[in-house]
């Protein structure tokens, strides 16, 4: 029982790398889209689901990332540094907005990153000259590790796969870390936090901005991927879609958000050469896992995963749940 | 800038903050007193002007149609409230996925019905006339709208103040515990609450519709300047809407001239500093920061 | 030597005023415990005292620091730590993990990010020395929301023990406590080392007498009077606020 992470991981891994032999081109660069909106909603799933910060602002850091690398990409092609720069803007950014915003909670803290996303996106929206304004900005730096530049899809999906594995793993010690733990012990109960003699406010200002660096990360492979990128990236639909798929996948997991992107980006793609209807078929779905869907996707496969084959542990699996992280955060958001 | 221009400028603002004040009222009012960040609530604004549109096109004529399409969104409201949020009371990121969801789809009906171009509401005859006000020539209808704002908000002022269903609401704001404590049917409060707000923001939506006109994603714009309101006025007051709509319909009215591509980080500065000082709004009375 | 020392401290909420210029100093060591009628303040004077809730005016000094006007995490630092009346816990964590956090506030390496919590020894070795002290090992993988009252009564003091204080406040810890439960917790209290000084909010009379140096009594938030165990059982003024004129036993 003790190592099912690791074989988890294992598996994880395993399909990861064994993806490409199934899919087509198409297939290949839908799924490199999966992993990089992964590598975002995750990040956004880490102050939901363990520091308990509900944003609808999340896409600023996403976006702020996919305008540094397309920006300065027009000066400068280094990957490295293009990235580096990508992360590190939205983390500067993220840290001085949680400076401002962390000690808002509930709903409020919603609203102000609401806003803080908007007013990101106007002024990409407004400033033409620099972003191109509405109509956007091709993205002519090329993806080169040094090893001349990566335009076949395999390889670049093979360059998201590990982004995305190196994301989850790092994810993965840090929610088991002292931080992550802490942080994982405001949202459950500030106030002994604080009486135990924890600056609160410290600890989810880290984790914030963690969690913006990730998100700048995903924003700049995403210009790599997409070599176009225009103000929608910053705008609170792209960020009320994240906080979707967050939950849609499950709240309080690692996994559960990255499944929810995949499970929304395919679908999407599914949908949209069907019908031009996909936002209302969003919008249903959205409602209908509200009134029926009990916790998401990760919770649904769990609870088949343990009906099939765990029915005789059952007092176990109880505190497995705990290990995991798979729990009733759903309960835990406190106004 | 002569001072002519300033005050058209002002006063279009003033106007701008009018509108935005009747949804802000009704959000912040929800969002004190039945603690719902209702995403939804731009919807309301965005379904009374295509309502509205759809009788004018059926020659019922402004002010008739004005009055129907509040009625209609008002039971939208209603229905919205009684079917699916009385569900996900005090289940917060529920109700952001819910109202999120619906503002989806309204957005997305409403593009299906009447198609992606701008439209626009006529001004209603006998004040589609400039008024003369001695040192300036001025639309009439932007000040009936400025009028209107301000009789609301005198209203308001004294249903808040003045009269039993004001008090209940304060003291629901403040606990929410006492109004059941009181004998109060909650149930029945917050859906009258409820469609009040989807009313009001209804009617802005009708009277806004022939200065702002109506296009998609008119929604979101007002939800989002309406959600600032709130933080700059705090919850559940109906004067922290009133001078915090103000500001943001003056800022963003005169940041348009003069800086337009910092004009919604002009108002979310303003929005900083206010928190900054005054962490539950400037008028907020609940301990929600 | 005074350990902790509270000077002139007055708080109010709005127009009540719920502490009025509330002196109080506890010596190393000492036995401390506040008793009052319900509604004397007892729980506001400790709020005060540790930060969680700000003062109107006054002062709290802390072995020579003054944590008055501080943020209520500071306390831990100065070495006072405190115990809640209603249990303040992490409900849906393990009693081991509850320990982790506990001890894991004032280490060096609290904002460690990159690696498990349960690779650093010292925070298993301690947390594995407590449980057993309390008798709560056998409890460790349990989650605290499934222990029983008296073991989750129990683990908020043990919470509070983590950080190592060298003052103690505790707030009411037999609240709610079956007599069996009471008693082996004051047995718990009385074998404290005297190295940790104790504050105590009390209202079984028997636990009172049973640990207390010294004794302060707190009546409509003012300090009614303080003074030895035998002074304080001789008092009839005491008496009176309590029982209008019974006898001091079980309150």
């Amino acid at each position: 029982m003790k190592n099912r992470p690791l074989w988890l991981n294992l598996v994880l891994l395993v399909v990861l790398a064994v993806m490409p032999l199934l899919l087509s081109s198409y297939g290949l660069k839908l799924g490199s889209e999966v992993l990089i909106m992964a590598i975002f909603v995750m990040s956004l799933g880490l102050i939901i689901g363990f520091a308990g910060l509900v944003s609808l602002g999340h896409a600023a850091f996403f976006g702020a990332g996919a305008y540094t690398v397309t920006l300065i990409g027009d000066h400068l092609n280094n990957t490295y540094v293009l990235l580096l720069a990508a992360i590190l803007v939205s983390g500067i950014l993220a840290f001085i907005s949680g400076l401002l915003f962390i000690r808002s909670s509930g709903a409020y803290f919603l609203m102000i990153t609401l806003a803080f996303g908007q007013m990101l996106y106007a002024i990409a929206y407004k400033m033409e000259d620099i972003t191109g304004g509405v109509d956007g900005k091709p993205v002519l730096a090329t993806f080169d590790l040094g090893f001349g530049a990566i335009d076949s899809r395999l390889t670049f999906y093979y360059v998201t796969a590990v982004a995305f594995a190196a994301s989850y793993f790092l994810l993965r010690v840090f929610i088991s870390s002292p931080l992550g733990k802490s942080v994982r012990g405001i949202k459950e109960n500030e106030s002994r936090m604080t009486a135990l003699g924890y600056n609160t406010r410290n600890y989810k200002l880290v984790v914030y901005t963690l969690s913006g660096m990730m998100a700048g990360f995903a924003g700049g492979l995403y210009s790599y991927f997409n070599e176009y990128i225009s103000p929608d990236l910053l705008n609170w639909m792209f960020s009320g879609q994240a906080l979707i798929m967050v939950i849609v996948g499950g709240v309080g997991t690692l996994l559960g958000p990255a499944i929810g992107a995949g499970f929304f980006v395919i679908l999407q793609n599914y949908i949209s050469s069907y019908t031009e209807r996909w936002p209302i078929i969003m919008g249903l779905i959205f409602v209908a896992i509200v009134l029926y869907g009990r916790g998401g996707i990760i919770h649904i496969v769990s609870l088949i995963w343990n009906l099939l084959f765990r029915r005789k542990n059952r007092d176990q699996n109880m505190q497995h749940k705990e290990g995991t992280g798979i729990d009733s955060s759903k309960s835990g958001t406190s106004v | 800038m002569s001072v002519t221009t300033l005050t058209m400028h002002l006063l279009n603002g003033l106007a701008y903050g009018m509108l935005l004040f009747m949804i802000a009222a009704g959000l912040s009012i929800i969002f004190g007193l039945m603690n719902v960040v209702n995403l939804a609530h731009g919807t309301f604004y965005l379904a009374g002007v295509y309502i509205a549109y759809y009788f004018i096109g059926r020659q019922f004529g402004f002010w008739l149609s004005m009055l129907l399409s509040i009625i209609v969104v008002a039971i939208l409201g209603v229905l919205m409230e009684k079917l699916l949020l009385e569900r996900v009371y005090g289940k917060e990121l529920e109700q952001v996925l819910l109202t999120f969801g619906l503002s989806f789809i309204f957005a997305d009906v409403v593009k299906w019905i009447w198609g992606t171009s701008p439209l626009t509401l006529p001004v209603p005859s006998g004040l589609d006339v400039s008024a003369d006000l001695g040192f300036m020539i001025f639309p009439a209808y932007r000040i009936f709208v400025i009028l209107v704002g301000c009789m609301l908000a005198v209203l308001l002022w004294y249903m808040e103040n003045k009269t039993r269903v004001g008090a209940m609401i304060r003291a629901g704001v403040d606990d929410r515990d006492m109004l059941s404590a009181l004998g109060i049917n909650i149930k029945v409060v917050f859906t009258c609450i409820f469609a009040f707000g989807a009313g009001l923001a209804g009617l802005s939506g009708v009277l806004g519709g022939p200065i702002m006109g109506m296009y998609v994603g008119i929604d979101s714009e007002i939800l989002i300047s309406s959600l600032v309101i709130v933080v700059i006025g705090g919850l559940g007051t109906w004067k922290g809407a009133f001078i915090g709509a103000i500001m943001v319909g003056v800022v963003d009215t005169l940041g348009r001239v003069l800086f337009p591509s910092f004009t919604m980080a002009m108002i979310f500065a303003i929005m900083i500093v206010v928190l900054l000082i005054k962490p539950n709004g400037l008028f907020g009375r609940g301990a929600h920061a | 030597m005074t350990l902790l020392k509270v000077e002139h401290l007055s708080k109010s909420f709005k127009a009540l005023n719920v502490l009025k210029d509330v002196s109080l100093e506890v010596r190393e060591g000492e036995r401390h415990v506040v008793i009052g009628p319900n509604g004397a303040g007892k729980t506001t004077l400790f709020n005060c005292i540790t930060g969680t809730l700000p003062i109107n005016q006054g002062t709290v000094t802390v072995n020579n620091t003054q944590i008055s006007g501080l943020p209520a995490y500071t306390a831990v630092g100065v070495g006072m730590s405190r115990t809640f009346q209603k249990n303040n816990l992490f409900g849906s964590l393990t009693v081991e993990e509850n320990l982790h956090l506990a001890i894991n506030a004032c280490k060096p390496y609290r904002f460690n990010f990159f690696k498990p919590i349960n690779k650093f020894t010292d925070v298993l070795e301690e947390t594995e020395h407590l449980l057993k002290e309390w008798n709560l090992w056998d409890r460790r993988d349990r989650v605290v929301n499934e222990l029983s009252y008296g073991e989750q009564r129990l683990l908020e003091v043990l919470l509070a023990l983590a950080s190592k204080p060298k003052i103690l406040l505790l707030d009411e810890p037999t609240s709610g406590m079956s007599p069996a439960e009471t008693i082996q917790t004051t047995k718990l209290i009385q074998s404290m080392p005297r190295s940790i000084t104790l504050l105590v909010i009390e209202h079984d009379m028997e636990v009172v007498f049973s640990i207390a140096d010294r004794i302060t009594v707190l009546h409509h938030g003012e300090v009614f009077l303080s003074g030895a165990p035998e002074e304080i059982k001789g008092d009839e003024r005491v008496k009176e606020i309590y029982f209008g004129g019974g006898t001091l036993k079980h309150a």
